[in-house]
């Protein structure tokens, strides 16, 4: 039950190869933040330096108003759980999830009512007596999850604990630990590369890259407020769409051109533009697939050919190339489809796109950075 | 050499493809010694880069220090009790004056003495109690010798933890400006099962290697400058000393008309280099024949085989080898077998010709080797992912070429480094060859020099022999022994830098 | 290839498959033998009373223990002692030793690591035979020589053995790193990492350390003759049976050699093939780590 402060915290290897650059995050007490980005990009190291397993190259952690820059993991009052769970293969589960309990000395009938009370949780009472390698997948996973609990610590520490499950196992997994967080109720970072765990986890997820953090925000915030070209591609699946396109201006108007097709900027957008002084140039045009629709006309549209039609299910994704063969993806709700339609989307079918002009996104062309919003 | 791209070099037919590859090998060998220079240029570089950085933040810490920081540029350890810390301080404290009785009391004497490693050698004396001469040992140039380069060891040490102390003020004065607190001594304690535990680990092994390893080295490196033998063992018959290059001459100059040394020396050296190969590829080839015999599929038994083999791994080498020695002796069984049989007229004499007693080493090293083999090769067989064998029956590949394209380099990437060792440690094979032959057949041209140099003996055997006896040539041995070392290091730098094979060491992860 | 010659080759395959398996027995039958007839001949040999030199025939003629009453009435008694004190204080020290270096070297990252271990791997290259002549030396000044060869002779196998921490440290490297942190966020000291997850998971290494450090004593030959130098009280079983095969002494001590062989054997062997499972173990695993 613990705020954590980062303050310029970096790390740099004896390569000299810099892993994490002045990091700066303020962690609410009781508050969820989730860390992603692709492999590499200095989230697990970053959770790693909060647990005093890698050393701190420079800046400060603070754990609860104090520096914990020279204290040992143990020293720290920390609990983690790891990717490959980590748990020790000669102990039972029993003795896993006791074994910090027993570190420090707890009288051992208060390690049982804690452990069994901890196991009745997580529901994994009746293998409390087996060892970690008679247990499934989720189930070692369960106690890596019951070892932590039974901490009581400040902050609890999670690195991509759900990446070696199955997709289904991940989904149910997921939601349990949403559950578990209202139970304990203390503080959460947790690190993901998935981003759909980020969004239903978090309440604020850090977007980090190559060692630094592109945003920070609640999911909505990321989702609807990219940064920056990265977060917006990052975010969301499919992928939003880029096109490469010019801003114009006529009359106080903004204007975009994908694929020469001239479209008007919606005039909430437009003003939003105009308060940053955006100047006409080269940019980004970002739009992800639920902003494409199909459309009858051919006016003011986009004309594409059909290449791949996905069904998933309640929705189609279609990827398409545009005339300059540009390749864009996108998302139908499959109820908005008539049977003749879905029959007929085949490849090589020629469709019509628009796009939603109300939820456009602009980006510098250099910079990447988000126009309104960065 | 023209380069090719990757595109260019796959249209290369076979033999283009070899020429290219040898090509490369040789333009690379230059590049190698190149970088090997330049390697050593750097660390040097560094080194004195660092030692100059030290001199200068050893002024730093001194102007800008306060009085406890300058006292303890004298007396070691003054800062840290000053400051609290009196664990620290106190060891640093007892060291300094550990080390400066020493040098006062022993130290200096034998620092004093080692550039002549001794003046008065042992001689008569009159004794004027007892009105006679006699016989009296004066100084000892082994101890002065040994004793100097401990000496030497301890300055080294000495200057070490004195700069440490240095640099404990600076950073003492540092935290303290943070306004956080010191270490106590129960910190430190502490620590030292904790984030030091790799100091406390380390402490006793690395003294261990420090005083039987490091300091008996660079004691025989020193004497291969001496001439330290049976008849100057430096306290009982004669004092020994300095004498310059004098033993490197001696055993490498060829030019020097009729030198019975060198001669003996190249011949040893070459019988060890061919020894090493074929003991260590044969034993490398036919180890993974028999393993693969045993592991094939539809052989039954497996476990029997594999125990029989493996069991004799368990009889110390010494019963082994010096049974199996006087098994093929004159009168030995074999010998024995094959007359009773009628197979030969009179007994073979398997140790007393010299190609015979060669080729009788190498064949009874394969007996020795192959189990060890068998265990390892078997290890690896079964890593071998299976899948890879199937995919390539799908491709069409038969049994020969499944071991040639598959078995064959996956066991070469894997066992490279392995390979490596084994040969340097069947250079240095001393038990094979003492006990199955002491070096017989002797050499007559070789060993009128030094030892009794045989036909069958490595530089490792020919190096004991020097050292046994009344007429030690500790000297030489030294000489032979640095030789040993100059052969392996070059050996081991050349595999693992030039040859491909081992650098991409990963291509099979 | 056409569907009805798939049956012909198969039966093919089969016949092929039996022929070369045929051959693959004989031959394993055959380097068996080769391998076993030294020994089996050593067991034959020390059963024998007719004569105590070297004969051309295997099978004795006259069976009785007579060579195994005069080794326990020789010094061998003695050397047998001398070799089982070293051999169990070696293989306690330096299993020690061993883990201490290689745990180190597997775990932690601190400053000088990769220059100890290159140097270390230097100093390899040197001979150790050459470091014997000093510290005979060094070791007859302290009165650790001759009679009193057994401390002296447990320092050199023992000083030195921070050096062979190749095997186990590969073993170390291949525990999982995840399990130290997890023992050190749960509260764990580094000692208590090592005692409580670490070595209860390596007791493979363990028992391969111990062993390999157990069964090296009964072969050494070159250190124990140098520090023993010619005195029987200090010798151990290498080195007082070597004499034994010496031009003076074969014609009539050949058959106790052979028994002494047996004594020596029987016991290791049987501890080896108890544990052999570890030591394959060690052994593959080292190779493959290089």
């Amino acid at each position: 039950m613990a705020n954590v402060k980062l303050t310029d915290v970096k790390k740099v290897y004896d390569n000299n190869v810099v892993a994490v650059h002045d990091f700066n995050l303020d962690i609410k007490d009781k508050e969820f933040v989730v860390f992603v980005g692709p492999s590499g990009c200095g989230k697990s190291t970053t959770l790693r330096m909060i647990a005093g397993l890698e050393e701190i190259s420079g800046g400060t952690v603070e754990i609860d108003g104090e520096v914990v820059n020279d204290l040992q993991p143990k020293d720290r009052n920390i609990a983690m759980v790891f990717q490959n769970y980590a748990l020790y293969p000669h102990m039972t589960v029993y003795d896993n999830i006791a074994f910090s309990l027993r570190l420090q000395k707890v009288p051992e009938d208060v390690i049982y009512d804690k452990v069994t009370n901890a196991a009745e949780i997580l529901g994994i009472t009746e293998y409390l007596t087996r060892k970690p390698r008679a247990l499934s997948g989720g189930q070692r996973q369960r106690v890596a999850i019951g070892r932590a609990m039974v901490r009581d610590s400040k902050v609890f520490l999670m690195d991509e604990p759900l990446s070696n499950l199955d997709a289904k196992l991940r989904n149910q997994m997921r939601a349990e630990i949403i559950l578990l967080r209202q139970k304990l109720d203390t503080t959460f970072v947790y690190v993901t590369h998935d981003q759909t765990e980020a969004m239903t986890l978090g309440d604020r997820i850090v977007i980090m890259k190559d060692g630094y953090i592109m945003q920070v925000g609640t999911p909505a915030e990321v989702f609807d407020r990219p940064n920056n070209l990265f977060v917006a591609g990052f975010i969301g699946a499919p992928q939003m769409n880029f096109i490469n396109t010019k801003l114009t201006k006529e009359n106080g108007k903004y204007y975009v051109h994908p694929f020469g097709v001239k479209m008007p900027v919606d005039d909430a957008k437009g003003e939003e533009l105009a308060a940053k002084q955006v100047e006409p140039g080269d940019i980004v045009l970002g739009a992800r697939p639920e902003h494409i629709v199909l459309s009858e006309s051919t006016d003011g549209t986009i004309p594409c050919t059909l290449e791949v039609n996905e069904m998933m299910g309640s929705e189609v994704h279609l990827h398409v190339y545009t005339e300059d063969g540009t390749r864009l993806v996108v998302r139908v709700p499959t109820m908005n489809l008539t049977n003749e339609q879905r029959e007929s989307l085949k490849q090589g079918k020629k469709v019509n796109l628009a796009f939603e002009s109300k939820i456009m996104h602009f980006f510098d062309k250099e910079s990447e950075l988000n126009l309104i919003y960065a | 050499m023209k380069k090719y791209s990757d595109l260019e070099y796959l249209r290369l037919s076979k033999g283009q493809k070899f020429t290219y590859g040898l090509a490369s090998f040789f333009a690379s060998i230059p590049v190698f010694f190149k970088n090997l220079f330049l390697g050593i240029g750097r660390f040097f570089k560094n080194l004195f880069v660092g030692i100059g950085k030290e001199f200068a933040d050893l002024g730093s810490t001194f102007a800008k220090g306060d009085w406890k920081t300058k006292i303890s540029y004298v007396i070691m350890g003054f800062g840290n009790m000053a400051r609290g810390q009196w664990l620290r301080g106190l060891l640093f404290l007892a060291f300094e004056a550990v080390f400066i009785m020493y040098m006062v009391v022993a130290g200096g004497y034998w620092l004093s003495m080692l550039p002549s490693l001794g003046k008065v050698g042992p001689g008569e004396v009159y004794n004027e109690v007892l009105d006679t001469y006699v016989y009296q040992y004066n100084d000892n140039s082994f101890k002065i010798l040994l004793y100097g380069v401990l000496t030497i060891f301890f300055i080294i040490a000495f200057i070490y933890t004195w700069r440490m102390n240095v640099k404990q003020n600076k950073i003492a004065e540092e935290i303290l400006a943070t306004g956080k607190p010191l270490k106590s001594g129960k910190d430190d304690l502490k620590s030292l099962v904790d984030d030091q535990f790799h100091k406390t680990l380390l402490a006793l092994p690395l003294t261990g290697i420090l005083i039987f390893t490091v300091l008996p080295i660079v004691f025989m490196i020193l004497v291969a400058f001496t001439n330290y033998d049976g008849t100057h063992d430096g306290y009982y018959s004669n004092l020994f000393t300095w004498v310059g290059l004098q033993n490197f001459n001696t055993l490498l100059n060829w030019s020097s008309g009729n030198n019975v040394y060198a001669a003996t020396f190249g011949e040893i050296l070459t019988w060890t280099l061919i020894w090493a190969f074929f003991a260590t590829f044969t034993n490398y080839f036919l180890g993974m024949f028999v393993a693969m015999m045993i592991n094939k599929k539809g052989i039954k038994l497996k476990k029997v085989w594999r125990t029989i083999l493996v069991m004799t791994i368990a009889i110390p080498q010494f019963i082994s080898l010096l049974y199996v020695s006087k098994m093929f002796s004159k009168n030995g069984i074999v010998n024995g077998l094959f007359l009773s049989l009628g197979w030969i007229k009179e007994a073979i004499p398997f140790w007393d010709s010299p190609t015979l007693a060669r080729i009788m080493v190498i064949v009874i090293n394969i007996w020795i080797g192959i189990p060890y083999l068998m265990l390892i090769v078997t290890g690896i067989l079964m890593n071998i992912p299976a899948d890879l064998y199937e995919s390539s029956r799908i491709d069409g590949a038969n049994a020969w070429q499944q071991f040639t394209k598959i078995t064959l380099p996956y066991m070469l990437f894997i066992t490279g480094p392995y390979l490596l060792t084994q040969f340097t440690g069947n250079m240095n094979n001393f038990n094979v060859i003492y006990l199955l032959t002491g070096g017989a057949p002797t050499n007559a041209a070789a060993s009128s020099a030094a030892g009794t140099a045989g036909y069958t003996d490595l530089l490792i055997t020919w190096l004991f022999k020097i050292t046994t006896g009344a007429e030690a040539q500790y000297y030489l041995a030294s000489v032979v022994g640095i030789m040993v070392f100059v052969v392996v290091a070059v050996i081991s730098l050349i595999v693992y830098n030039v040859l491909p094979s081992i650098k991409n060491e990963e291509d099979f992860q | 290839m056409s569907t009805n010659q798939t049956p012909k080759r198969h039966m093919g395959l089969k016949a092929s498959a039996r022929i070369s398996n045929t051959i693959i027995y004989i031959l394993l039958i055959f380097i068996s033998i080769i391998w076993l007839a030294p020994f089996i001949c050593i067991v034959l040999q020390s059963f024998r009373v007719e004569s105590t030199w070297q004969v051309g025939y295997v099978i004795p003629q006259q069976w009785g223990l007579d060579n195994y009453v005069r080794l326990f009435h020789s010094d061998f008694t003695k050397w047998y002692l001398n070799t089982f004190i070293i051999a169990v204080a070696v293989a306690v020290i330096q299993t020690i030793i061993v883990l201490c270096m290689s745990y180190t070297l597997s775990r932690f990252r601190f400053k000088m690591r990769k220059a100890l271990m290159q140097f270390m791997l230097i100093l390899g290259m040197f001979p150790g035979m050459l470091t014997m002549i000093i510290l005979y030396r060094v070791l007859k000044d302290l009165g650790m020589t001759q009679a009193n060869a057994v401390p002296g002779l447990i320092l050199v196998y023992v000083a030195s053995s921070g050096m062979g921490y190749y095997v186990s440290k590969g073993f170390f490297d291949t525990i999982p790193k995840s399990l130290d942190e997890a023992a050190r966020v749960d509260g764990a000291t580094r000692a208590q990492v090592l005692t409580k997850i670490i070595l209860p998971l390596a007791k493979p290494i363990v028992i391969y350390t111990i062993l390999t450090a157990f069964m090296a004593p009964w072969g050494d030959f070159v250190f124990a003759r140098y520090i023993s130098f010619g005195t029987s009280a200090g010798m151990n079983v290498a080195v007082g049976m070597y004499n034994w095969l010496n031009k003076d002494m074969i014609t009539s001590w050949y058959t106790t050699f052979c028994a002494g062989g047996v004594v020596v054997a029987l016991p290791v062997t049987i501890l080896f093939m108890c544990l052999q499972r570890y030591y394959v173990e060690g052994v593959t695993g080292g190779a493959v780590k290089g």
